[in-house]
């Protein structure tokens, strides 16, 4: 079955009307995900874009059909570990399943979720990475990448300033946790990112299956709202956000390009980097390219 | 103002799973208001590759007997299906002044 059929015939779990913003990739990979993941599925949203966009109900009204729980900013893997712990006392089969924000995994919720990548819990963990606080109008979080202009790492009249430091490379830093399964997704590459949360769902029997999303936010970043797509695109064809999978901490790189686009195609489609001069552009392409030889050294041990 | 263990008793018995899920009807709001331009498909331009309906952030596009079919009920009006098309068989217009 190709991959339209597949997912035309799943059903849609969230409510069809949700105020995230004109073409939001995060809706996209949210709506993707949980089609893949189905009714069976615990959801928990901490704070952030997902779950101020009416995705976590009060009241006996929420926005979506399987249960969703709205934790701390800084607890989700943990409450999830509880969760599951409990339906395997009762022995239920259910995907518990965290969809948290780059602040609630990066910053805040890492400690919960090293704890429970070391110990293993059964949980499957989506990090939906926009590179700040865009809930609260883009505050600079520690995944947010080498000049961005954020609003709390502005930038001069003389056109210098942003963020001074690179973003910490999580999806590594998860991998390093040896877990059952640690996968970077795109919303560019949906056939991609559905094999994957399938993967996290069969690996999950094992231990922590950890997704990372790159989505490029419009609002934040200044992007136009029908290149949405085509900017996450272009970040994994410039190698910025490679995609790549650890499957029991064997390396596989998932797109791989004979001749990656430069970086600066990919920043110049955004108005947060605006400023940024050739010096600077390229210091970043440096970033990316050790990265990238990095990666391709750990994919061919 | 009801209290809580009426509220429990309300929820254990309108849900049928164990935590409570949109009982009275899931949330909705109206996302098709937001729409200031409007994406039209032309069927014989559409060579049926669905890329408009993967990429679709809000679900609006639906396939139904092998045609794909834009419902405008919460389509917001990104543009991601026009721009994305490798046909060019959505064009975005104008929506008519209310």
């Amino acid at each position: 079955m190709n991959i339209i059929d597949k997912l035309n015939s799943k059903e849609d779990m969230i409510s069809p009307g949700i105020s995230a913003c004109i073409g939001c990739n995060v809706e996209l990979t949210l709506r993707t995900c949980m089609k893949v993941l189905g009714p069976n599925t615990i959801l928990a949203i901490p704070p952030g874009c997902m779950g101020g966009v009416g995705v976590v109900g009060w009241d006996m009204m929420s926005g979506a059909n399987c249960p969703v729980f709205f934790p701390l900013l800084d607890n989700p893997a943990s409450m999830l570990a509880g969760i599951k712990l409990y339906y395997e006392r009762i022995g239920r089969k259910v995907n518990v399943v965290a969809f948290a924000g780059d602040g609630a995994t990066v910053d805040a919720g890492f400690q919960c979720l090293s704890g429970a990548a070391e110990r293993g819990d059964k949980i499957i963990y989506i990090c939906y990475d926009n590179e700040g606080y865009m809930n609260t109008g883009y505050q600079r979080s520690s995944a947010t990448s080498k000049y961005s202009w954020t609003s709390t790492t502005p930038v001069s009249t003389e056109g210098r300033g942003g963020k001074k430091e690179h973003k910490k490379d999580f999806p590594m830093i998860m991998a390093m946790h040896d877990i059952a399964y640690m996968a970077t997704c795109s919303p560019a590459f949906i056939q991609d990112m559905v094999r994957k949360i399938e993967k996290a769902m069969e690996k999950q029997e094992k231990g922590l299956a950890y997704i990372h999303v790159f989505n490029p936010c419009l609002t934040g970043w200044g992007i136009k709202a029908e290149e949405s797509i085509e900017v996450s695109r272009l970040s994994v064809e410039t190698n910025f956000f490679p995609l790549y999978e650890v499957i029991d901490g064997q390396f596989k790189i998932n797109k791989e390009y004979k001749n990656p686009k430069p970086v600066k195609d990919y920043l110049t489609k955004i108005k947060k980097y605006s400023h940024l001069n050739e010096e600077e552009i390229e210091e970043i392409q440096e970033i990316v390219d050790e990265k990238w030889d990095r990666l391709k050294k750990l994919a061919s041990l | 103002m009801i209290n809580v263990e009426e509220r429990v008793a309300l929820m254990e018995f309108k849900s049928k799973y164990i935590a409570p899920v949109g009982a009275d009807g899931v949330y909705v709001i109206n996302t098709g208001d937001w729409r200031t331009v409007r994406p039209v498909l032309d069927q014989d331009k559409c060579i049926k590759c669905g890329i408009c309906f993967m990429y679709c952030p809000v679900n609006s596009i639906v396939k139904e007997d092998g045609k794909f079919i834009i419902k405008y009920d919460y389509c917001k009006g990104c543009g991601i299906c026009a721009h994305e098309c490798k046909s060019d068989a959505i064009i975005m217009i104008q929506e008519a002044e209310k």
